[in-house]
């Protein structure tokens, strides 16, 4: 029984195919370069010293939603993986971990608002120790949120039996507007805040196919405040 | 005869669509950090413990059903064994004055409530729990009825709109559980009734200085104090 070979493609059938394949290399490549517009401010204020010792870890949590609090929960996540990245990165206790461990001091209900009700919070039975076992020198408090602003503009989409498209041109802003307290568990007391707002407007035109231009606000506001709150921490601009 | 059929399971397919359903497991507590109260307390569930369905139609919207399974009998279970040295979870046969105990406790449900992202205009749902807690002497009088309300809240993610319903509940419940760790024993004085006594020492709560209705007065006793904040 002779093999059968199926016959190799033509040249033209080869460049047609390159050519598809650097077409589309080239949209994806515009598509990525191409973002929206963003505008961030970085601003923190120091109120006592900090540094921060072998062992010692941090835990980031949001304010409690029973104050009106919205911070995102894949905020708080991305949070944690920045200041956790890197080899000067954080040792970074995750919120659940910390949450379940000193239950039920920390649930949105019961966890404190200020630095005063440390001292009180520290008298419980077991919560001192739980605190030390893990390790942790400071809590950070995130509050805010990231929301759409203002849009505008037009888009429609069709579909018919010869195909479909789209026509038109949309924007939209987002705010991401957070702030992070900074709590020392070592002097219980505040050691200042850094806050984080920016803003972003995204673009959508669209002939025949739409081309997203989007402006990543939450990720460029959790990435500027995660390097502000590395620095805060390590480097001690009082000392 | 057969095509019937079909057009039956594919009408019975479309109006399945429009229900949402969510099944929640049973929550696990974490060992709270807390001193134990000494004494020997019965538990008697209500049998909507084992199996409570909530069921809402979400106006111009779509149909809820929320399973909560046994999720409430195994919040309290879990909860009463931390907070007390010895608990006994009773039958619905067993007759508690016929035991050594100390105090008998019945918790109810008497709300379940939710709302959507699209009711609220957010991105989040929302999970309100009323529970009731009755707590009864070693002689079966009623010593304390104290209404304990809950609320849980997560937004929405990937996973869905049932995930996220699921969370909002466990974080209700994680809340009620809170609660009655931070307050019970103040609100309903049950510790008072360690070792068989037959009424809590001290007043459950002040009478309201205006009431002069002696009915009201009792009343007021009898619900405890319902101050939730920390």
């Amino acid at each position: 029984m002779n093999p059968k070979y199926e016959q190799p493609p033509s040249k033209e059938v080869l460049m047609k195919q390159a050519s598809r394949v650097m077409k589309l290399t080239a949209f994806l490549l515009l598509a990525a370069i191409a973002s929206g517009c963003v505008t961030s401010t970085i601003v923190d204020a120091r109120t006592a010293k900090t540094g921060i010792n072998e062992g010692d870890t941090v835990v980031i949590m949001a304010k409690s939603y029973h104050l009106g609090n919205e911070t995102e929960l894949k905020y708080i996540r991305c949070i944690e993986e920045n200041l956790a990245r890197g080899q000067e990165g954080l040792t970074v206790i995750p919120h659940d971990e910390f949450v379940d461990s000193l239950f039920p001091w920390f649930e949105p209900r019961t966890a404190p608002a200020e630095t005063k009700n440390l001292a009180k919070l520290m008298d419980r039975p077991g919560v001192a120790d739980k605190i030390a076992e893990q390790g942790i020198r400071y809590i950070i408090w995130l509050d805010g949120d990231t929301d759409r602003v203002a849009g505008g503009g037009s888009l429609s989409c069709a579909v018919g039996p010869g195909g479909g498209g789209c026509f038109g041109f949309a924007w939209w802003q987002n705010d991401a507007d957070y702030d992070a307290s900074v709590w020392d568990l070592e002097g219980l007391e505040s050691a200042g805040t850094v806050s984080a707002d920016v803003t972003g407007t995204s673009y959508m035109p669209a002939l025949v196919i739409p081309l997203p231009l989007i402006a990543r606000t939450q990720s460029r506001s959790c990435k500027s405040l995660a390097a502000q709150l590395h620095k805060f921490i390590v480097q001690d601009e009082t000392a | 005869m057969h095509r019937t059929a079909l057009l039956g399971l594919l009408l019975i397919g479309m109006l399945g669509g429009c229900v949402s359903n969510v099944t929640l497991k049973a929550p696990t507590i974490p060992e709270p950090l807390l001193a134990q109260i000494q004494m020997s307390v019965g538990v008697r569930m209500p049998l909507e413990f084992e199996h409570y369905v909530h069921e809402e139609m979400v106006y111009g919207h779509e149909e809820w059903s929320i399973d909560l399974g046994r999720s409430n009998a195994a919040l309290f279970e879990q909860l009463f064994k931390y907070m007390f040295s010895s608990v006994t979870v009773l039958d619905p046969d067993d007759d508690p004055q016929l035991m050594d105990l100390d105090a008998l406790i019945e918790p109810s449900i008497d709300a379940f409530e939710f709302s959507t992202p699209g009711q609220s205009n957010t991105e989040a749902f929302a999970v309100w729990i009323r529970y009731r807690l009755k707590v009864f002497d070693s002689d079966g009088n009623l010593v304390s009825n104290w209404p304990v309300a809950a609320y849980g809240k997560s937004q929405t993610t990937k996973m869905g709109g049932s995930s996220a319903l699921q969370r909002a509940a466990i974080l209700a419940m994680r809340d009620a559980a809170a609660l009655m760790i931070m307050k019970f024993d103040n609100v309903t004085r049950i510790s008072d009734l360690a070792g068989g006594s037959s009424a809590p020492k001290s007043p459950l709560l002040r009478p309201k200085p205006e009431t002069t209705d002696e009915s009201e007065v009792r009343t007021t006793a009898l619900e405890g104090s319902s101050d939730e904040t920390g």
